[in-house]
């Protein structure tokens, strides 16, 4: 039986070559300001009402001044991304107040994270329950409602705001999760569309607003000075009974700036989507910064100072507090049922955003568990995969589970909600940019950008813009902490609690890897290579690309070593090692890449090709989603075919057309390959990924031949051949596709489309042939099977 | 004065310096990204 190992130091122990890049599609500016604006706008929903709440009338002043603020700490992470690829929290912080500090940071963070969920699923309730409301009193004042159901609710029917809110936000979160469970992952360009809507909202009400202030006028907020600014008995905290915030001016100021943070709050996206980022990724990074402030900014900002401006004094905190952009929309000039229909626009808009968020919430704080996680910090315990969809359910129960507590706990209350959240994101950016400071004097590596302005005395460099984006955000985060009383008992309880798992999974874990990692010495030798390359695994041009993730389902394996000579052809077997939405901004090592997981499954795919007495070779990939992985991969090593299980959530026409969109995504020169998705009942499906002959329907053949004998019948074409008439043909169909025809030309396709089935599938990847079902077959681990071989063709050979 | 009001007197202090620098940083980016933004070289908006 011949060794699994191709260890070029001769020792016995199977080597794996372990990428230590994160294989990704890179995305344009633009797609990174929606990933990142799906946060950060939705802030625009629920902000200026708390605001207004907590400090009265002039809060849309204090609403502005943060989102202008944050162009300078958008300025911190421009630097930060300057200087890591993943400049994010945990690693900036890790890098230069250490590991105790980066974890206490990481718990701030995973608070804000964790409230993003219920501040957003609450806040989009609650503008569906005041849509519902105010429905049933313009129908009641028109008599639509049936007087049955006016004496049923004895008066006009009318929905309770915080329990929709709390039910609305307890079934997104659910819906949520379970599709974080099955690992479906959200795509830029569903943000992107998300933002396009957005857009268009946010462009009528500006544009609404302006008329009705033209025709019925309005007055700007009173200026943020002491004596505008109204404390509400919830917005001093502990300082209810204190003198001092009504004896300072400035004081008053930095209290209501505390109360209006949270608008700026998912910045940390920003250091998230740069690894992500097409090239030149700095330039595009400020342009995707740019974008974001201007659009939240204008977003945020002025709708919080148009709602008080054109919503009534009486009605505005009183009916719309919780749902300002509703109230902004019902108190336009037009007729009533307009803007009814406006509101409910606001109100499918302000569904889609917050429900962005709350999905965002749980894909970032799963992103952020699992790479702290991966650093050792978290028990392993809490990464096991799910048994059927390979995702860390455990710590997306944690989330989840933390998350909905929160929203019954709070039952809908959006301020409570808000200030809390506020804690989460100001203690963040604190962690963030001092730490910043503290990197201008420690950090010697390079460094393409820093925050202006930067002044020399005798060769010390002052970073005079850094420092003062920290006085001013920590003076806030210090304020915060006396002012807002819930957020502080809270926030410091949740960050504790999380800083002691930290730290305590973290002492568990150093002596258990010690153990395992003594273990894998004797099994397994890392090879740690930066990009995936054919030289470094050390195969030849034509092989065989496994992909493998459960090593309860390794059919495929063996249906390829059965069929392949591993003298003549290698086989490579590959686990990508997922890393979810913003786990890129988190440097990766060996140990995070091959933990015991990857462990577990490549002992068994060496036990498999053991007992064919064959040869593998074994390579670790970490990637943001598997198709680009897979894809990438088989680019880098020339692979012929790649051979891949039946996925438990999608078919093997989608999985084709998964590989095959991440094929499109790699930039030429690039080569085709042969995709095998063995299915466990023994059904082999081939597909060609990339461009490829078609495969042509016995009709069109005869036509072709039919047209080819009437042209050849024409003087002087009697040397046509049949490639002429098709070139013929396809230049007059992109001819007429790119003109007048096109209607008609998509039309006659989508015809055929459905007849002949799914047509994205049919584009990209064409199904070549299906090779009909086996004999049952055993499944034991030893692979030998009694059953015939389903073709006498070598994989990838066609 | 007492401790609390002088914490709080230089809260304020720190407070103003920092958005006085932070105004600087508004100022010296915002011409950077106006630069920025009429580069239309190399830019990937696909």
């Amino acid at each position: 039986m011949s060794s699994t190992s191709n260890s070029p130091t001769g020792s016995n122990r199977v080597r794996i070559v372990v990428a230590t890049s994160v294989m990704l599609t890179f995305i344009s500016y633009w797609r990174a300001a929606a990933v990142i604006l799906n946060d950060l706008g939705s802030s625009a929903f629920y902000a200026g009402g708390i605001a207004e709440q907590a400090i009265g009338k002039s809060a849309p002043w204090f609403v502005l001044g943060v989102m202008l603020f944050a162009f300078a700490v958008r300025a911190v992470y421009v630097e930060s991304c300057s200087m890591f690829v993943r400049g994010g929290v945990y690693r900036v912080v890790k890098e230069a107040l250490g590991g105790t500090l980066a974890k206490l940071s990481v718990s701030a963070l995973m608070f804000d994270y964790i409230l993003t969920g219920p501040v957003s699923g609450v806040s989009a309730g609650q503008y569906i329950a005041g849509l519902i409301n105010d429905t049933m009193v313009i129908a009641d004042t028109r008599g639509w409602i049936p007087a049955a159901l006016h004496h049923l609710f004895r008066g006009t029917p009318q929905v309770g705001v915080n329990a929709t809110a709390v039910v609305f936000a307890v079934a997104v979160t659910l819906y949520f999760w379970w599709q974080n469970i099955k690992g479906i992952e959200e795509s830029s360009e569903k943000a992107l569309w998300v933002m396009q809507i957005t857009t268009v909202m946010v462009v009528m009400l500006l544009g609404w607003s302006l008329v009705t202030l033209l025709k019925v006028g309005g007055h700007l907020p009173p200026f943020p000075t002491l004596a505008n600014i109204h404390y509400s008995d919830e917005s001093l905290g502990f300082w209810k009974h204190s003198k001092l915030p009504h004896m300072f001016g400035i004081l008053g100021l930095i209290i209501g700036f505390g109360h209006s943070v949270l608008a700026m709050s998912g910045e940390e996206s920003l250091a998230q989507v740069y690894r992500e980022l097409a090239h030149p990724k700095l330039k595009n990074l400020k342009r995707t910064a740019i974008v974001i402030g201007v659009y939240s900014f204008v977003f945020t900002g002025l709708v919080s100072l148009l709602a008080v401006m054109l919503i009534p004094d009486n009605v505005r905190m009183k009916v719309y507090s919780d749902n300002l952009i509703a109230g902004l929309a019902m108190n336009m000039v037009g007729p009533q049922v307009v803007r009814l229909a406006f509101r409910a626009f606001v109100v499918v808009v302000g569904f889609l955003i917050l429900s962005g968020a709350v999905n965002t919430a749980i894909v970032g704080s799963n992103g952020v568990l699992n790479r702290v996680s991966e650093d050792g910090v978290l028990a392993d315990w809490f990464r096991r995969p799910h048994k059927r969809y390979g995702t860390t359910y455990r710590i997306i129960n944690l989330i989840v589970g933390l998350q909905l507590f929160t929203i019954i706990v709070s039952w809908g209350n959006i301020y409570t909600l808000g200030e809390a959240y506020a804690f989460g994101v100001v203690w963040s950016f604190v962690f963030k940019t001092i730490s910043m400071l503290v990197l201008r004097y420690r950090y010697k590596g390079e460094r393409n950008w820093k925050v202006p302005p930067n002044l020399h005395i005798f060769g010390v460099e002052i970073p005079i813009g850094l420092a003062s984006v920290g006085m001013v955000l920590l003076c806030t985060a210090i304020v915060n902490l006396f002012t807002k009383s819930v957020a502080t008992v809270s926030g410091l309880i949740f960050s504790i609690v999380f800083f002691a798992i930290f730290t305590f999974s973290e002492k568990v874990n150093r002596r258990k890897h010690a153990h395992s990692a003594a273990q894998m010495k004797e099994q397994f030798q890392l090879q740690l290579a930066e990009n995936v390359e054919r030289e470094t695994v050390g195969i030849r041009a034509g092989n065989v690309l496994v992909p493998v993730r459960d090593y309860n389902t390794l059919n495929h394996l063996k249906w390829v070593l059965e069929r392949t000579d591993t003298h003549e052809q290698d086989v490579v077997v590959m686990t990508a090692r997922i890393s979810q939405f913003g786990s890129a901004a988190y440097g990766l090592s060996s140990e995070q890449v091959f933990s015991d997981y990857e462990q577990t499954l490549f002992t068994r795919a060496v036990s498999v090709a053991e007992s064919f007495g064959k040869k593998i070779s074994l390579l670790v990939v970490p990637a943001r989603d598997p198709w680009s992985a897979i894809a990438q991969t088989a680019h880098n090593l020339e692979s012929s075919a790649v051979v891949s299980g039946l996925s438990s959530k999608m078919t093997t026409a989608e999985q084709a057309f998964g590989l095959g969109s991440a094929w499109e995504s790699i930039p030429e020169p690039k080569q085709q390959f042969l995709l095998q998705i063995v299915q466990p009942d023994g059904i082999v499906d081939t597909f060609r990924i990339g461009p490829h002959t078609p495969t042509m329907k016995n009709e069109d053949v005869v036509l072709l031949h039919r047209l080819w004998l009437n042209v050849t019948r024409e003087p002087g074409l009697e040397n046509i051949h049949h490639h002429d008439i098709l070139t013929e043909a396809l230049t007059r169909f992109a001819r007429d596709y790119g003109a007048r025809d096109r209607e008609d030309i998509v039309k006659q396709l989508k015809r055929h489309g459905t007849e002949a089935g799914p047509l994205p599938v049919r584009r990209i990847a064409d199904q070549v042939h299906t090779v009909q079902p086996e004999p049952a077959r055993s499944d034991r681990d030893d692979g030998h099977r009694e059953d015939a071989p389903t073709s006498s063709k070598v994989p990838g050979s066609e | 004065m007492n401790l609390s009001e002088i914490l709080v007197k230089i809260l304020e202090y720190m407070f103003v310096a920092g958005w006085a620098g932070s105004a600087v940083v508004l100022v010296l980016t915002g011409i950077e990204d106006v630069g920025t933004l009429l580069d239309r070289e190399d830019e990937h908006s696909h």
